[in-house]
């Protein structure tokens, strides 16, 4: 910096600091302007209706599908695209990230309760100040997840009131996925699911899966004998799976951008015993942290495609999709 | 060191390497083969001939080639740099890969389907492109160049991780790439770099001549009749592609293109063309070495290790035991990369206009901002649905950045290296071990737990800094080295956790953004008078401070004692850190900038320089903690992502007119 210019600088500064001056006074009363809120928030819903906010997808889903849908959520968007069904309502509330709902809103909407699992425990204490907080885990606990889904179903269904809903759901789960049970035949081979993470590695499910656990329901067996981590997934390179030889490789969505492309050229894709001597199923994604709601969908879209399969199984090369 | 050394050559070095190499690869050469003759794997065509052919040999071939292209770009930065801290990651080159490769999948994934290496090659070319774009004006000065390399690298790293944040899903597979996977499923990776790194090499090759000519002093050199500047960009130019191409089909391969040089150099291969010779063949044996061991041992685990994270995690114990035995330059590396600023006349009436400015920051913070239907005014909510959830963060904010810039102060006229903050000493990183290492290994991690678990995390980075350094007197430049040396851990261990896919990467990853969310009051107020009570603990050594940057001969003539300041101050500077570092994680610019800024506004003495850069550093972090609230409400970006952001961009406008 030359001398001139650092003489020049405390007049510059000045200007400066005046402008920031200006600035803050500026936003500050802006921030003074009148604002039509807050009083409409509580006229809308119906009074006996609990103001629920879901920090957890898997628990945002199966409250939607109680029919105490959640009035705020975290990453609607993403929500959308990766969990999907059931649809939150328009009107659910974003509150930003799940590991960091915004805590200001939170207190703002007139919540009765606040559910969350051991994921976002850290948060619990303050989430406590704003409403009451249930904290209702699947997948770190201990046990079964399948007798855990169910557990956590009940104790939401009880949280929000609605315990009758909850067996509803629970009836309605068990007789679709029945039904679902009975399209199959008893020489379905066992399955193998997967999930691209890119063209050279997969997501395989097994054990402590939701997967797992509607595939049991189903009366399937799982071709994936190996570890999982404590999410019921392994994470392996695709020539693990050269092993495995007597099953059918179920694809689940979405499949990463470029690897469909990849994969037609991969020599090992193509010489897996699985994919060799085909067909491999393609179905779309299931959130695999879901609640009932995503078993009975996996259930649904696994038995629409083997059906879809039944009379094509004579010709391996037929393309499924 | 030379002498006790002796034994160990290059070449026999790496004869055991290969011997153990070959051993490891016998092995999981036999797992695989699973009984199967030589020409079954050769022609066989069943799945596990396949698999041989096509998976385990290009895995093999891709690791040497992949090591070699590393080290050897190491050898040349290192050379072309004279630093023998710089490696192929100095100049921004896989940050800029790893952003583009992320941007391109949620923003064009056309884009990726046309060419993934391209655009990993492209992105690694644009941040170069930035790079040598700051250093231009100063004929790519090597100080510059590793300055504008540092601030693009925490810029694009920051971005980065910021898009994983909010798109874990989505970018899932992009970590995997992001540690540094090697599985191959066919031949075209090595078809890609073969030819690219011969060429490398031949180039490099005729270069060497000139370049073993920057072993002499640059005016020396110059006398000599060598174009610095083409030289520089020749081979800068050279060293990049060849770390591009690596990066792009391989992804982050730490460690390996910093350790084989520096290590061929340690054992002895004193030229530079022996360095030559040597670190390609070493660097592609270590990356050999490791991928195999890990193959054995974690093949068949359910958890996916990388090994390009692997190998600097590995790296991280063995460049702490190398500081010792390095011979660093005895030097003030960057003298003349920062202009020194007139002081200014009136300084006490400046930072005055500075602290009314902080406070106007502070009420802004507290009462401007939105609810559940926008912009609200001040007082039309309840204090407990707004301000009673801001008060903590500003308090924390405001704190955290005074003690940062405090900190970063101190490191920065203690080592007399305008580059120093608080984070290059590893406390930060250290807390962050612990905390990552608690997520690790237990299922749900209460806040008493965490704060523990990274209180230790800081403790025993301290300890380390102490055993490490103690004999040498904290000379400076290993003391920075051992904080990189930590970094590079956590930055492994991160990259391990993302890939792996954990979902709680997601709270992990907001916390090392640095972010006030999770700040309670009580927490808060604990924060404040820890930053107030060491503000006036430091008062007393500003004139340490004062006469440490004049170098240790001048200290000593001045009658201080140098080895006892230094370990006074350092203790100062690890205590701000890992208070900050705990209550709102490791907030990277603030302490490199905050003191860079009081400096160039005109308060050049330790005390004011003291003053000034805590005032500063309260309203950067009050300010990016505000912005980081209110720009995407009700969701928001972690205040050290936007105090990084804001300063980043700063720091390159001015890296410009240097």
């Amino acid at each position: 910096m030359n001398r001139r210019r650092c003489r020049a600088l405390p007049g510059a500064l000045h200007r400066r600091i005046t402008a920031v001056g200006l600035a803050v006074v500026a936003v500050v009363s802006c921030a003074w302007m009148p604002c039509v809120q807050a009083e409409a928030r509580h006229a809308a819903g119906a009074a006996d209706v609990p103001r629920v906010a879901a920090i957890d997808w898997g628990q945002a889903q199966t409250l939607t599908a109680l029919g105490v849908a959640p009035v705020a959520a975290g990453q609607i968007d993403s929500y959308n695209i990766w969990v999907g069904q059931p649809k939150l309502p328009a009107s659910t509330q974003e509150l930003g990230l799940r590991a960091q709902p915004n805590m200001e809103l939170l207190s703002q909407l007139d919540l009765d309760l606040i559910t969350l699992t051991s994921m976002y425990a850290s948060a619990e204490p303050r989430l406590a100040e704003i409403a009451p907080v249930e904290r209702i885990d699947i997948y770190q606990r201990e046990g079964d997840v399948w007798a855990n889904t169910l557990r956590a179903t009940r104790e939401l269904a009880k949280s929000v009131h609605r315990q009758d809903a909850g067996e509803q759901l629970i009836r309605d789960t068990e007789q679709q996925i029945a039904a679902l049970a009975g399209h199959l035949g008893a020489d379905t081979p066992p399955l193998l699911v997967v999930q691209f993470m890119d063209a050279r590695h997969v997501r395989v499910y097994g054990d402590r899966s939701l997967i797992q656990a509607t595939m049991e329901r189903l009366g399937l067996s799982n071709a994936w004998q190996g570890d999982t981590l404590m999410w019921g997934f392994a994470l392996v390179p695709l020539q693990r799976l050269a092993a495995i030889d007597d099953a059918v490789m179920v694809v689940m969505g979405p499949i990463p951008v470029g690897v469909e492309d990849s994969l037609a050229r991969s020599v090992v894709w193509q010489s897996l015993p699985l994919v060799k001597h085909g067909p491999v199923i393609h179905i779309p994604g299931v959130w695999s942290y879901g609640g009932l709601p995503s078993a009975t969908r996996f259930a649904r879209l696994i038995v629409d495609a083997l059906a879809a399969l039944t009379p094509a199984r004579a010709a391996p090369d037929t393309p499924t999709s | 060191m030379s002498v006790r050394w002796s034994a160990i050559t290059p070449g026999r070095l790496c004869a055991a390497l290969t011997l153990i190499l070959l051993a490891f690869a016998a092995v999981t050469l036999k797992h695989a083969a699973q009984g199967m003759g030589l020409s079954a794997m050769l022609t066989g065509d069943g799945i596990d001939a396949i698999v041989i052919r096509y998976s385990w040999a290009p895995r093999l071939a891709v690791a040497l080639l992949g090591g070699a292209g590393l080290a050897l770009a190491g050898t040349l930065l290192q050379q072309t740099l004279r630093n023998p801290l710089a490696s192929p990651t100095t100049l921004g080159v896989a940050s800029g890969a790893q952003l583009a490769l992320l941007s391109a999948t949620l923003f064009a994934p056309s884009l990726l389907s046309l060419s993934r290496g391209g655009v990993a090659f492209a992105g690694g070319a644009a941040a170069l492109g930035l790079v040598f774009a700051l250093a231009w004006r100063r004929r790519l000065a090597p100080t510059v160049l590793v300055l504008a390399g540092m601030v693009v690298n925490l810029y694009f790293g920051t971005l980065s991780l910021a898009l994983i944040l909010f798109n874990q899903e989505t970018l899932q597979g992009m970590m995997i790439w992001g540690a540094g996977s090697l599985t191959q499923d066919d031949w075209s990776g090595v078809i890609y770099l073969l030819p690219r790194l011969l060429g490398g090499l031949i180039g490099a090759i005729v270069l060497s001549r000139a370049l073993a000519l920057l072993d002499l002093d640059e005016v020396n050199a110059r006398n000599l009749g060598v174009s610095l500047f083409y030289l520089r960009l020749a081979s800068l130019g050279l060293a990049v592609f060849m770390a591009v191409c690596v990066v792009s089909r391989l992804g982050n391969i730490g460690f390996i293109g910093l350790a084989a040089p520096a290590i061929v150099r340690i054992v002895g291969a004193r030229t530079f063309k022996a360095r030559l010779l040597w670190a390609p063949i070493l660097g592609g044996l270590l990356l050999a070495v490791a991928d195999q061991m890990l193959t054995l041992f974690l093949g068949d685990s359910a958890m996916l290790v990388p090994t390009g994270a692997v190998t600097a995690a590995l790296g991280a114990p063995l460049l702490l035991w190398l500081i010792p035995r390095l011979t660093v330059a005895r030097s003030a590396p960057m003298a003349g990369a920062v202009e020194v600023p007139l002081r200014r006349r009136t300084p006490g009436r400046f930072i005055a206009l500075l602290g009314i400015a902080a406070v106007c920051m502070a009420v802004v913070g507290l009462l401007a901002g939105q609810g559940a239907s926008g912009w609200h005014g001040p007082w039309s909510l309840p204090w407990a649905e707004a301000g009673a959830w801001r008060l903590p963060r500003v308090m924390a904010a405001g704190a955290a950045g005074m003690m940062l810039a405090l900190a970063g102060t101190i490191i920065q006229r203690i080592s007399g290296n305008p580059l120093a903050s608080p984070e290059v000493l590893g406390i930060s990183a250290g807390t962050g071990l612990g905390l990552l290492g608690l997520l690790l290994f237990s299922a749900s991690a209460s806040t008493g737990l965490s704060l523990a678990a990274g209180t230790f995390g800081a403790l025993a980075t301290l300890a380390l800094l102490i055993a490490i350094n103690a004999r040498s007197g904290f000379e400076p430049e290993r003391l920075l080295l051992t904080g990189i040396s930590v970094m590079f851990l956590f930055t492994a261990i991160q990259q391990i956790v993302m890939a792996g896919g954990d979902p709680r990467v997601q709270g992990a990853l907001a916390w090392i953004l640095g972010s006030t969310y999770s700040v309670t009051l009580p927490r808060a107020v604990l924060v404040a008078i820890l930053a107030v009570v060491m503000i006036a603990l430091t008062r007393p050594f500003a004139r340490w401070l004062d006469v440490l940057p004049l170098g240790t001969a001048t200290a000593q003539a001045l009658g201080i004692n140098v080895n006892i300041s230094r370990l006074v101050l350092l203790f100062i500077v690890a205590v701000l850190t890992a208070g900050a570092t705990l209550i709102v994680g490791p907030l990277s610019f603030v302490g490199l900038l905050a003191p860079h800024l009081a400096r160039i506004l005109g308060l050049t003495r330790a005390r004011e320089q003291m003053a000034g850069a805590i005032v500063l550093g309260a309203l950067l972090m009050m300010g990016a903690d505000w912005l980081g609230r209110e720009l995407i409400f009700p969701a928001e970006l972690p205040s050290g992502m936007v105090a990084t952001l804001l300063g980043g961009s700063y720091f390159m406008w001015r890296l410009r007119r240097l």
